[in-house]
């Protein structure tokens, strides 16, 4: 199984969507690794990676999100991670990974967690 | 034709005839033997006695003719010429004396020489011999002799006479004495009289008993004259034929007829085989012994013969009454013979067979007239029959093609066994009557298996086409998704429309969900299941609903009963619980369970036949009253396998452990989730040995996938630096605060988490770890 990473750029809000289609393991986790820490290192304030297409999920692909939700935190930005299924949520729970991350079950959610920081911002 | 009346009258009847004719006869017989006997022993007796007073007559006539000759003697004086003239008047008068002799005692003749004429009978008349010539010299013969020395008149033995008679002769002497003036009695002559021994022997010839009999006739010393030999051959008895041993009781028999008794003895046949008859006595006149020996056979041929005619007489008596009985016999019977052959040809099927022709009044017409009117009725009886059973042989064809038709709409066509893990069911429907209005039906898609079990009101052609349209009602659920409960509703509102009849069916109807083992069921008055858990059985506890086709827009309860892995289910309908015997007793829901319980160690599709066969044996001889189905359910014994893989260590070791592992899990029909994990396990078994075995690409490690029964393992074997990745490995401290998390060490937390063990050990050179993972009950 391969891995196929999508990257889309939503400037206004400064959120990078990262879509991941397939399997994050061993294998596909270095190339995925330098993708992702360019994406945080343009300094996006979320970072939503999306897995309604990822299968497979392993403890390299973790440590990839593990390293960039740490990365995102110090620099005072966010790391989300978006449509979990099931099987790969169970590897999140069983690892307690990134407990204050923000997880969202579906793009309802998303969406509405992106007007909550635009009405923010505008306040702010 | 053995057995047959007439030859067993024939045959009593001969042998009735042959014991009285045959008792008649013997009867007869034997009083005639009795009688013939008597007459041929007195016949025999008269003819002894007849020859032996013949002798006698003969002897003392004899003896009279020579004592008067001596009693004139000794008175008167005669010249010679008158004695000779006196001799030869005697001899000439006397058939009986062949010749006669006066021989003068010596001193009383005138001439020196003695006087002695005698005359006899010869050829040419009287003859005369004058035997006092030198030749003859009569006073040296014993004739003269004997009788001087005895003083007593005496015979001789048998002599031949020379000179004299020149014949074979006994002689009879007697002494003549005369007394002189002195008173003194002197011997004046002796008087003989001859009888020629071939005269004896002609009478002795007389005495005859049958052809080979034989008279005999012994002289004072032994001399034996017999009639069957000529007189010539005249010898001592002990001479003839006469071994040295039996010598002595010839003897003494001899000894005793001379003292005056009379014999008979039974001995050996001189002439031919066998035992003859002797019987002896002696002479009066001389005391010689006379005798006859004979065969009583011969003597008792007449009976013989009277015998052999009295059994042909017997035998052609019996031959011509078997003749007349079986002509009797035949001529009553033989009516009954056409009859008997004509009711064989109607038993054949020739109803039109003609029968005998019905003379007269006698039991035999009788018997026809019955036959015929019988026959007539037969046929009239034979041809409503055949018409009967052409429609009802019409109407089981249709039954058996209507059966036919309602069992292929079961699966199975009846009986059917469905072994897809995890399930395994096994189920069978026995109408009571050709075709029953019992139904089952089942079907699994993915991972969900609906099961109904029905019972149609009634039995029988109504309840069949009850059962066909409820069955096929139920077939269109299979391929919908709906509860149990919710389809039941359907079901009943679909049935009850176009239901004038108001047949109704109960029906249990339930999808079990394979992954789970969760059983949600609905019931419409079916009756409650058994379950065997643990060698328990229990009935399950259900909410049921009304049956189906009655009254539109009902609900139904749902029921909801989890499997487990050693679970077995049993559906079934009324006909078993509420099968009889003969004494009224319910085969019963608690005989069925404890059936259901004894079972339980077999195969579904024995447990199934020995649960028939149980309540056919309550039943026994009773017609089964209902149709009886039963469908048993249990998840299937868990699968086994196992499977090795070696990998060397070059890149892209990943992919390639687990592009062998995962068909290899779909295979046993792992659930995909599962699947998942392990993949993710052998992920992260492999990076660890790559992580910290110290090895090169060319190394290689083993894995090994192992499934037994609900357990999967999964081993690496690998020739790294001994490391235990359970308690060495890095881990990180989960659910730390992000910015204090250690970033790495999430590995074995995986392995642990998505596993139920792990064991390591070094073997040799060897790591060793082993992960198991149970798989959910119902996979």
């Amino acid at each position: 199984m391969d891995l196929t990473t999508t990257v889309s750029i939503d400037e206004e809000n400064s959120v990078a969507r990262v879509s991941l289609d397939g399997a994050l393991n061993t294998d596909t986790a270095p190339a995925f690794e330098l993708r992702l820490q360019e994406v945080v290192d343009a300094g996006y304030q979320l970072t939503v990676l999306d897995m309604k297409e990822l299968d497979y999920i392993s403890s390299a692909g973790l440590r990839v999100i593990f390293k960039a939700a740490k990365q995102t935190r110090s620099d005072g930005r966010n790391l989300a991670a978006a449509n979990r299924k099931p099987h790969i949520d169970k590897v999140f729970e069983i690892l307690k990974a990134l407990p204050d991350m923000a997880v969202f079950a579906n793009e309802q959610e998303l969406d509405d967690y992106l007007d909550a920081m635009q009405s923010k911002s505008r306040d702010e | 034709m053995r057995g047959s009346i007439s030859t067993r009258l024939i045959v009593l009847i001969t042998l009735c005839t042959a014991v009285i004719v045959g008792g008649g006869m013997l009867l007869d017989y034997r009083v005639s033997r009795a009688e013939i006997l008597e007459r041929l022993d007195l016949e025999s007796n008269e003819r002894v006695k007849a020859v032996v007073v013949d002798i006698e007559n003969w002897l003392s006539g004899v003896e009279a003719a020579t004592g008067f000759l001596g009693q004139i003697l000794s008175q008167r004086e005669y010249s010679e010429e008158g004695l000779k003239q006196m001799l030869r008047d005697l001899v000439q008068g006397n058939e009986e004396i062949y010749g006669a002799a006066i021989a003068l005692s010596p001193n009383q003749a005138e001439s020196g020489e003695g006087f002695a004429p005698y005359f006899f009978h010869s050829d040419t008349g009287i003859a005369y011999a004058n035997l006092a010539s030198r030749e003859a010299d009569y006073q040296q013969q014993p004739w003269f002799r004997a009788p001087i020395e005895t003083a007593k008149p005496v015979w001789s033995e048998p002599y031949f006479d020379n000179g004299g008679g020149e014949a074979l002769m006994t002689t009879y002497s007697v002494p003549v004495y005369r007394i002189d003036e002195e008173g003194q009695r002197f011997l004046y002559a002796v008087v003989t009289a001859d009888v020629l021994v071939e005269d004896l022997h002609r009478v002795l010839q007389q005495l005859h008993l049958g052809e080979h009999s034989n008279g005999l006739l012994l002289s004072t010393e032994g001399m034996l004259l017999s009639s069957r030999q000529a007189p010539e051959a005249l010898r001592h008895y002990s001479e003839i034929a006469i071994a040295p041993e039996n010598l002595k009781p010839w003897r003494d028999l001899l000894d005793h007829v001379r003292g005056g008794q009379a014999i008979s003895r039974e001995v050996e046949c001189p002439e031919i085989e066998g035992q003859c008859t002797l019987r002896m006595g002696t002479l009066q006149s001389n005391g010689w012994p006379i005798g006859i020996v004979y065969s009583q056979n011969e003597v008792l041929e007449p009976l013989y013969n009277y015998q052999i005619k009295t059994v042909i007489i017997s035998v052609c008596t019996i031959l011509g009454m078997a003749l007349v009985v079986s002509l009797v016999t035949h001529s009553i019977t033989r009516p009954l013979s056409y009859l008997s052959a004509a009711s064989a040809n109607i038993a054949r099927g020739n109803m039109d067979s003609p029968l005998p022709p019905a003379k007269g009044n006698d039991e035999i017409a009788t018997l026809v007239r019955s036959f015929e009117s019988m026959s007539k009725d037969l046929k009239t009886y034979i041809a409503d029959l055949e018409s009967v059973t052409a429609s009802r042989s019409r109407l089981e064809g249709e039954l058996a093609a209507a059966r036919e038709i309602q069992m292929s709409m079961l699966p199975g066509a009846g009986e059917a066994r469905l072994q897809q893990p995890p399930v395994d069911l096994w189920a069978r429907v026995e109408p009571a009557k050709t075709v029953g209005g019992d139904l089952y039906t089942y079907s699994l898609n993915d991972n969900h298996l609906l099961l109904a079990v029905g019972d149609v009101s009634d039995k029988g052609v109504p309840a069949a086409l009850f059962m066909a349209r409820a069955i096929s009602l139920i077939q269109q659920l299979s391929s919908l998704s709906v509860a149990p409960n919710e389809a039941m509703t359907w079901l009943n509102n679909s049935l009850e429309r176009d239901n004038p009849s108001c047949m109704f069916v109960t029906l249990f109807l339930g999808v079990l969900n394979t992954t789970t083992g969760e059983l949600r069921f609905a019931t419409a008055g079916h009756t409650a299941p058994s379950l065997l858990r643990n060698n328990e059985v229990t009935v399950i506890d259900q909410d049921t609903g009304p049956a189906l086709g009655l009254i539109p827009d009902q609900d139904y309860p749902d029921n909801l009963l989890t499997l487990c892995p050693a679970d077995r289910l049993a559906i079934y309908t009324d006909g078993i619980d509420e099968a009889f015997n003969s004494a009224g007793e319910m085969f019963g829901v608690e005989r069925f369970n404890k059936q259901l319980q004894n079972t339980g160690a077999l195969d579904l599709a024995a447990a199934g036949a020995a649960l028939f066969q149980a309540v056919a044996s309550h039943a026994q001889e009773q017609p089964q009253s209902d149709d009886i189905t039963l469908l048993l359910l249990e998840p299937s014994a868990g699968k086994h396998g196992s499977q090795r893989q070696s990998f060397d260590l070059a890149p892209g070791l990943t992919r390639r452990v687990q592009s062998w592992l995962e068909p290899v899990l779909n295979n046993w029909s792992v659930p995909d989730d599962a699947v998942m994990e392990m993949l993710l396990i052998a992920e992260e078994l492999v990076t660890n040995v790559q992580k910290y075995g110290e090895l090169q690409a060319k190394h290689e490690i083993a894995v090994t996938l192992r499934l037994d029964g609900q357990t999967l393992a999964l081993q690496v074997r690998d020739p790294g630096v001994a490391f235990n990745p359970l308690a060495q490995a890095e881990r990180a401290d989960l659910g730390a605060d992000i910015e204090s998390a250690e970033i790495g060490g999430l590995g074995v937390h995986l392995i642990t988490g998505l596993s139920n063990r792990q064991h390591y050990a070094r073997e040799g050179e060897y790591n060793v770890l082993t992960i198991e993972k149970d798989l959910p009950v119902w996979t």
